[in-house]
């Protein structure tokens, strides 16, 4: 057999548990922890010690890039490589290239939010120990789960079960994968 | 008004009413997913893909005829299609309104109408891309609007023309609502997911949801994606229907060419928009047994959004009426006469009625708050904005600057089918989402509920 | 925390307000002597000062009906802010007389000119609307609806601290929603009388529209400002928070986009239409230096705030969000002095110091007024029912 321990998760009853579970697992000295839950928690980021999400640094960069690239762009194919009059306007019309300047970098920049996202989340993953667990499944309905990873240098099977009851989980479940 | 009445239902009415738990929530909306097909739904299906029917046959004529069959004709170079582009767009502006706007603004009540106001405003934008591009007449040559290289053409399409940022603002337009409303589907389809007890909903919803697990190291960046696709959208959408208004305002045809048309035709959008939210929310509500997620308080402060931008509306219009007499240019001052007392009076004020006196009805709150009087209401203002587009585009083209060309425009019957049979595709799309999808955000609603909060019980 | 009447008053209100009033005093006497020296220079220098807080008191009450009717929560600890702005408008009417009665009619507006209009047939097709007696019986009904809202909010208001009132909020509400509706006419007729018939040829639609940004920003400037000289004396530390800020930036950013989306449909459909009779009035602001101070409005009215505010941490440095502020404040004037000036000086720019006179006569008196309506009352209101929900407000 080669199934090993994945992780250890328990349940809480409201989010105001979680919250207060989430701080107590923090100052624990866990690392690799999740807490789940149907809805974001408002003040969880900090309970868990969470840094605020780089997305918006990522998209702003990208949205620079891609602006330049739009203006660029009607810049080039229109003022340079295939010169032509129209209503009398110059070749190089500033002015009528904000529209498709402004759409070009919109459009990235919302690629950029929803992959950028996927990816700082690990999306998608269709296979996940967590998903070997019935009770995990309550999550995206009504549950609040603690999951503390096997790779946490702190993870102990008996002993974060035992913290895990201790803190006030119920349902205490170790997860194992093949 | 009863002030005290008033606080009491603006301040304290709640959100979500009947005190559901997080699993009512999950139950009552899967439930119309999972649950049985009502024979209702056989029967709406059966009716507006006939209507689809009639779409296909309509275009796939102008395909083998031309254009021709359309009403179109000297110097009404404008007609039927571009009213119902116009339209249609502006119909799919509510939706990343109430998703994006108003959670910007934090508005909580969004949560129970922002999944079908986005569904609409896809579809409606889909209906609406349909219309330039059969006008183009050679629709199997429109993928030269964009700007690909090519030895074969060796040119490339003209930014100067507020046509092609057309294309560009109403394709980024659909592509990032799209986004949005996916991104806002991924915790419900994992709840989908996670309840499937059939085969193939398990495997869809599998591969749809990505995987979501709902910890908060995934909720956190995606909520800042969330409110980054928001603060996208936001002036996407001012910018998609003002660029619409472009289409007639950079021309210097009288009636077109005034300064207001970006904003006004962005509140223009929004009213119309919100009133089909309106007549579609009434119905969804009605049919699935919703009344205690789509509460009156949501209808009123949707009817209290249509007063107001039917307010703008009519600003507009009298801003634009006035202008037009104060500029002393006598060609100004006709095409506003000839839009109230010409020849399209009628169509003058039938917009004027619907968009400007029907939303004062608004001002009573027993009105406000009245399913009949705002189902009726809604139906007026969306023909009502129908209206305003066809007598922008066709009062200025009818009379333009030269009158021994004038002429009266007349729809011939394509132009009517094509028109009625976007309303079938819009309705079947429609219908198929209520279907197949969660017609209420449910990780949102249940984020807006009172025990949400982890301090609730700390307050009370 | 106490929520009491004494606890948030301004103690050393005095001081400022005295200040303020000196300098507007001198800037007023000063202006004064340059009214007898160049009559011309004078009214257009002053009209730009006079409408620059004439736009700001605007805002202010623009804010005030805004919140009666959407019942935002944090902009709650703010309310008395913008109300004692609102509370400016009636001491504008005061300002206008000069303009009215003083000989700056025939200063400043070519139309009043009878000779002018004799010769002149555009003017005549427009006579029935651009007439002296007309235009004054305008502006008054303008001050009319403003000092009535002003007044009847801001009572309502105060009665709200005496004790619990739960049927203010509604009556306020009840005022609030046919006062917007006269708000816009107002502020829309008001741009074209004041602004838009300097050049009276000239017109477009969405110039009220316009000068309505303007004035959101500038309002949202100064509330920053307010609060920020506030919390320099300590008080309403922990009232008006970081959070506060952050959403007071955050609207000021979406405020000064708005003014960008105006000013560019604007200019963008004239450029492209390019029909003369509408072209000409940017061309009156092209020549010589004036390219300067139009592109200069670009980038420090849109450019450059809209890239400094971007981050998240940008509104939530106190003394960041300051500047910028200031920055806004400052690029409002110039928004008004591009409006106006190029209608006299059409060559170039031509500095006046009655330019900075006129903006510090009235600009010290307005500040003076709007700070002892605030140092009146309690600087919070003290019992509005959602001033605990607000106080405790964070971003998400």
């Amino acid at each position: 057999m080669s199934e090993r321990v994945a992780g250890v998760i328990a349940q809480f009853e409201d989010p105001a548990a979680l919250l207060k579970a989430a701080e107590r697992v923090r100052d624990e000295g866990y690392k690799k922890f999740d807490c789940h839950s149907p809805f974001p928690i408002h003040g969880m980021d900090q309970a868990m010690g969470e840094r605020r999400s780089p997305l918006g640094w990522i998209v702003g960069g990208i949205a620079v890039i891609a602006t330049l690239a739009g203006a660029g762009m009607q810049w080039w194919t229109n003022g340079v490589d295939y010169q032509f009059v129209i209503s009398g306007k110059p070749f190089v019309s500033y002015q009528a290239y904000l529209p498709v300047t402004f759409a070009v970098a919109v459009l990235t920049s919302a690629f950029v939010s929803t992959f950028g996202m996927m990816a700082l989340n690990g999306l998608p993953r269709w296979h996940h120990p967590l998903f070997e667990s019935e009770q995990f499944k309550k999550v995206t309905d009504d549950g609040f789960l603690v999951s503390i990873e096997a790779t946490d240098r702190k993870f102990n099977v008996e002993q974060t079960s035992a913290f895990l009851e201790l803190i006030g989980g119920t349902n205490v479940e170790v997860i194992t994968c093949d | 008004m009863d002030a005290v009445t008033a606080e009491k239902t603006h301040v304290d009415a709640p959100l979500i009413q009947g005190n559901p738990t997080f699993h009512d929530v999950s139950e009552k909306i899967s439930s119309l997913i999972e649950g049985k097909t009502p024979p209702l739904w056989f029967i709406a299906i059966g009716l507006s893909s006939s209507i689809v029917l009639l779409l296909l046959g309509s275009v796939g004529y102008l395909l083998w005829e031309g254009l021709g069959i359309w009403g179109l004709q000297n110097p009404n170079g404008w007609g039927w299609a571009i009213v119902n582009f116009v339209f249609w767009v502006g119909i799919g502006h509510a939706g990343t309104l109430i998703s994006a706007i108003l959670f910007l603004l934090r508005q909580k009540w969004r949560t129970s109408i922002n999944r079908f106001a986005e569904a609409m405003t896809l579809f409606a934008v889909i209906c609406a891309g349909l219309f330039p591009a059969i006008h183009v007449g050679r629709i199997w040559l429109i993928y030269w609007i964009f700007p690909y290289p090519t030895q074969y053409l060796s040119m490339w399409p003209n930014f100067r023309s507020p046509l092609l940022w057309d294309a560009f603002a109403v394709g980024t337009y659909f592509t990032v609502s799209c986004l949005f409303w996916y991104v806002g589907l991924i915790p419900d389809l994992a709840t989908l997911r996670d309840r499937a007890t059939t085969k193939i909903r398990k495997v869809l919803f599998g591969i749809f949801a990505l995987g979501w697990r709902g910890g908060n190291k995934q909720w956190k960046h995606y909520e800042l994606a969330y409110l980054l696709l928001a603060g996208l959208s936001t002036p996407l959408v001012l910018s998609v229907h003002s660029i619409v208004s472009t289409d007639f305002a950079v021309s210097i045809i009288p009636g077109w060419h005034t300064t207001i048309f970006p904003p006004y035709f962005v509140a223009g959008a929004i009213f119309s928009g919100f009133a089909m939210v309106m007549t579609l929310g009434i119905i969804t509500r009605k049919i699935f047994g919703l009344e205690d997620y789509i509460t009156i308080r949501h209808l009123e402060n949707m009817n209290k959004i249509m007063l107001l931008t039917g307010m703008m509306v009519g600003y507009a219009y009298g801003c634009e009426f006035f202008i037009a007499w104060y500029s002393g240019n006598e060609f100004e001052r006709f095409a506003f006469i000839n839009r109230a007392f010409g020849p399209y009076w009628w169509a003058y004020w039938s917009m004027i009625s619907c968009n400007v006196l029907v939303p004062q009805l608004f001002w009573f709150k027993k009105l406000r708050r009245s399913i009949p009087v705002m189902f009726v209401a809604s139906i007026f203002i969306n023909i009502g904005m129908w209206f305003e587009r066809f007598v922008i585009v066709i009062t200025s083209l009818s009379r333009d600057f030269l009158p021994s060309s004038w002429d009266y425009y007349r729809p011939t019957i394509f132009d009517v089918t094509t028109f009625i049979g976007t309303f079938g595709l819009f309705l079947t799309l429609f219908l198929l989402f209520v279907r197949f999808l969660p017609v209420i955000a449910m990780a949102e609603v249940k984020g807006v509920l009172p025990q949400a909060d982890p301090h609730h019980h700390d307050t009370h | 925390m106490k929520l009491d009447d004494q606890t948030f008053r301004l103690t050393d209100a005095g001081k400022l307000g005295m200040i303020a009033l000196v300098i507007g005093v001198i800037g007023l006497v000063a202006s004064g002597i340059g009214f007898t020296m160049d009559k011309t220079q004078f009214f257009h220098s002053y009209l730009v000062a006079f409408v620059f807080w004439t736009t700001i008191g605007l805002g202010g009450l623009f804010f005030t009906l805004i919140h009666h009717l959407l019942h935002p929560i944090w902009s709650v600890v703010v309310r008395r802010i913008f109300e004692s702005i609102m509370v400016t408008l009636p001491l504008m009417v005061i300002f206008f007389l000069p303009i009215a009665f003083m000989g700056g009619l025939s200063e400043l507006y070519h139309w009043s000119h009878a000779d002018a209009v004799a010769h002149d047939a555009l003017l005549q097709e427009k006579v029935g609307y651009l007439n002296v007696p007309f235009f004054l019986i305008r502006a008054f009904a303008y001050f009319a609806i403003w000092a009535v809202l002003a007044f009847l909010l801001y009572r309502l208001s105060l009665k709200q601290d005496d004790k619990h009132h739960p049927e203010l909020t509604g009556r306020m509400m009840a005022i609030s929603a046919p006062g917007m509706v006269l708000f816009a006419l107002s502020i829309t007729f008001a741009s074209f009388d004041w602004l838009m018939s300097l050049d009276p040829h000239w017109y477009s639609t969405i110039f009220g529209v316009y000068v309505f940004s303007g004035a959101l920003v500038s309002v949202l400037a100064l509330i920053i400002l307010v609060s920020l000289s506030l919390r320099k004396t300590g008080k309403l530390k922990e009232i008006i928070t970081v959070e506060h800020y952050h959403d007071l930036g955050k609207l000021m950013f979406a405020f000064l986009v708005f003014w960008a989306y105006m000013a560019y449909s604007q200019y963008f459909l004239i450029w492209y239409g390019n029909i003369p009779e509408e072209t000409v009035w940017f061309a009156h602001r092209w020549p010589g230096s004036w390219k300067m101070i139009s592109l200069g409005l670009v980038l420090g009215h849109f450019v450059i705030p809209f890239v400094l505010l971007m981050p998240r941490k940008s509104k939530r440095t106190l003394p960041f969000l300051g500047v910028m502020a200031f920055w806004m404040l400052i690029f409002h004037w110039v928004d008004m002095y591009w409006l106006v000036l190029p209608n006299l000086h059409h060559e170039t720019v031509h500095l006046s110091w009655m330019d900075a006179s006129t903006l510090f006569g009235i600009g010290g008196i307005f500040i003076w007024w709007f700070w002892r309506t605030l140092a009146a009352h309690p600087v919070i209101p003290i019992d509005d029912p959602k001033l605990d929900e607000s106080i405790r407000f964070v971003n998400h």
